[in-house]
């Protein structure tokens, strides 16, 4: 089990618009962000601004993910997270939203006085993405985020999305599938508990590879 | 660590900061290439550790938080009149890497450049709450080194030949990196190895707890006894003295 980020933010050195697999290298007096159209979503993974990867988040046969917390800058960006063709943000009418804002979620948490307290522990219950899923997370500015270059290339005017998600890999992962046909929530403590459970079972009915502990378990 | 008494100290809560300070004037070799990977141990810039950090047989560690410099625009640096560079934002992610395995991958399941110091900052401000929590921590065991890489986005190099700035006063920092990670020796070492084994999370409370547990199954040792009764009989005698020299021995049949 791992405990992944990802951060998306739309600044690039003067004349770029687009880096993938890595962050731009910048410097003083030759950057600039890149101008976001009000109502066009950009993937963050995908998307052609900013920084991205190559093809867009899949899992393998043996992952499992859970995304349990997102953020996003400015306060007029809203971020959704979507799963294959799935968006997570729902209005009322059971359409899709734009998604969560940065006046709920700011990126950096405090960027420009604005708190997050009501997902300060991440969505409750998270997102979880199984094997051979397709995930992401589109970005849409609720009105236009016009480019910013020179001294006005502050931080608080970058567009940021930020995204932390539990990666579950190999064992892990066998031990996820079975708390959720359980329908238990995937954490990692409720995965832990889990494998513990499970050794301690073998041990009492005496088919754990651990001999020299029966007695201890028995007292326990 | 072994103190004066011969004691063994076990489990201890540690951490380790990286600094990277001016020095004057700007000289190439004195500050890392952005982009490019550096060890905050072993990497040649800064404060460093004169080994790889390698965990040796009697010891586990349990790493619990790492943390850098906040920040991304350049343009946030501050140079003074006289062209010296008195705040630098670094644009740095860290890596966590053990043997040769790194911890954080992107969404393609790629080696990435780690996590930033906007989502996990170092020093932490109300400006800047961290997002990142280490949970699950990392376990690194017996024979494995470990190691935290940082890369700078921000091309100091490139900043310097532009003529943005001409020197560096000492009093700026370049960067920094924080670990905070606990450190189990001796016997503590042997009990989260089995809590490992067992999938118990290793924490200082479950190495605890398992100890109380090996103590209270087994009981006391029969050297142990005999200690506790011949410390018992040398108070009895001295008792007696004491209340012999005193007129108040009472008289005992069994004497």
């Amino acid at each position: 089990m791992r405990r992944q980020v990802y951060e998306w933010r739309n600044i690039m050195p003067t004349g770029e618009d687009n880096i993938l697999n890595s962050y731009p290298i910048l410097k003083p007096n030759n950057v600039h962000t890149i101008a976001l159209k009000q109502g066009v979503a950009i993937d963050i993974f995908i998307g052609g601004v900013g920084n991205n990867i190559d093809i867009p988040a899949a899992l393998k046969a043996t992952q499992y993910i859970v995304i349990d917390a997102i953020a996003v800058w400015p306060q007029n960006l809203a971020a959704q997270i979507y799963v294959n063709t799935s968006r997570y943000f729902q209005d009322p009418d059971r359409n899709p939203t734009e998604g969560i804002t940065g006046n709920v979620v700011p990126f950096p948490n405090g960027n420009s006085g604005i708190i997050n307290y009501d997902f300060k522990n991440g969505l409750k219950p998270p997102v979880y993405v199984i094997p051979n899923q397709t995930w992401g997370i589109e970005v849409t500015p609720l009105a236009d985020i016009t480019e910013k270059t020179g001294a006005d290339v502050t931080d608080a005017n970058i567009a940021f999305c930020f995204v932390k998600y539990l990666l579950i890999d190999g064992a892990d992962a066998l031990v996820a599938k079975k708390l959720m046909e359980f329908g238990w929530d995937i954490t990692a403590e409720n995965i832990q508990r889990y494998k513990q459970d499970l050794v301690r079972f073998n041990m009492i009915a005496g088919m754990a590879e651990m001999d020299e502990l029966d007695g201890l378990e028995r007292r326990v | 660590m072994v103190l004066k008494g011969g004691f063994k100290m076990t489990i201890r809560s540690q951490m380790y900061e990286w600094e990277l300070f001016g020095n004057g004037a700007f000289v190439a070799g004195d500050f890392p290439v952005a982009g490019r990977e550096v060890s905050i141990f072993t990497g040649g810039f800064g404060n460093f550790v004169n080994e790889v950090s390698m965990v040796r047989d009697t010891e586990f560690i349990v790493i619990n938080q790492i943390g850098c410099t906040p920040g991304v625009s350049p343009q946030e640096s501050i140079v003074s009149g006289g062209g010296a560079l008195t705040k630098w934002i670094p644009n740095m992610l860290i890596q966590f890497v053990i043997g040769t395995t790194g911890y954080y991958r992107d969404p393609q399941n790629v080696y990435s450049s780690g996590v930033s110091g906007m989502a996990s900052p170092y020093p932490k401000s109300i400006q800047d709450l961290p997002y990142y929590d280490l949970w699950p921590p990392i376990y690194i065991i017996s024979n494995q080194t470990w190691d935290i890489r940082y890369k700078f986005f921000n091309d100091l190099h490139g900043a310097f030949d532009d003529g943005y700035f001409t020197s560096i006063p000492p009093s700026t920092n370049i960067g920094r990196v924080w670990v905070n990670y606990t450190l189990f020796n001796g016997t503590d070492s042997l009990i989260a190895n089995r809590l490992l084994s067992l999938g118990i999370p290793i924490t200082i409370d479950s190495v605890e707890w398992f100890r109380k547990l090996l103590l209270k199954s087994k009981g006391l040792e029969t050297d142990t006894f005999k200690f506790y009764l011949r410390t018992a009989q040398e108070y009895r005698d001295e008792d007696n003295r004491v209340n012999n020299l005193l007129g108040l021995k009472r008289y005992n049949p069994n004497e």
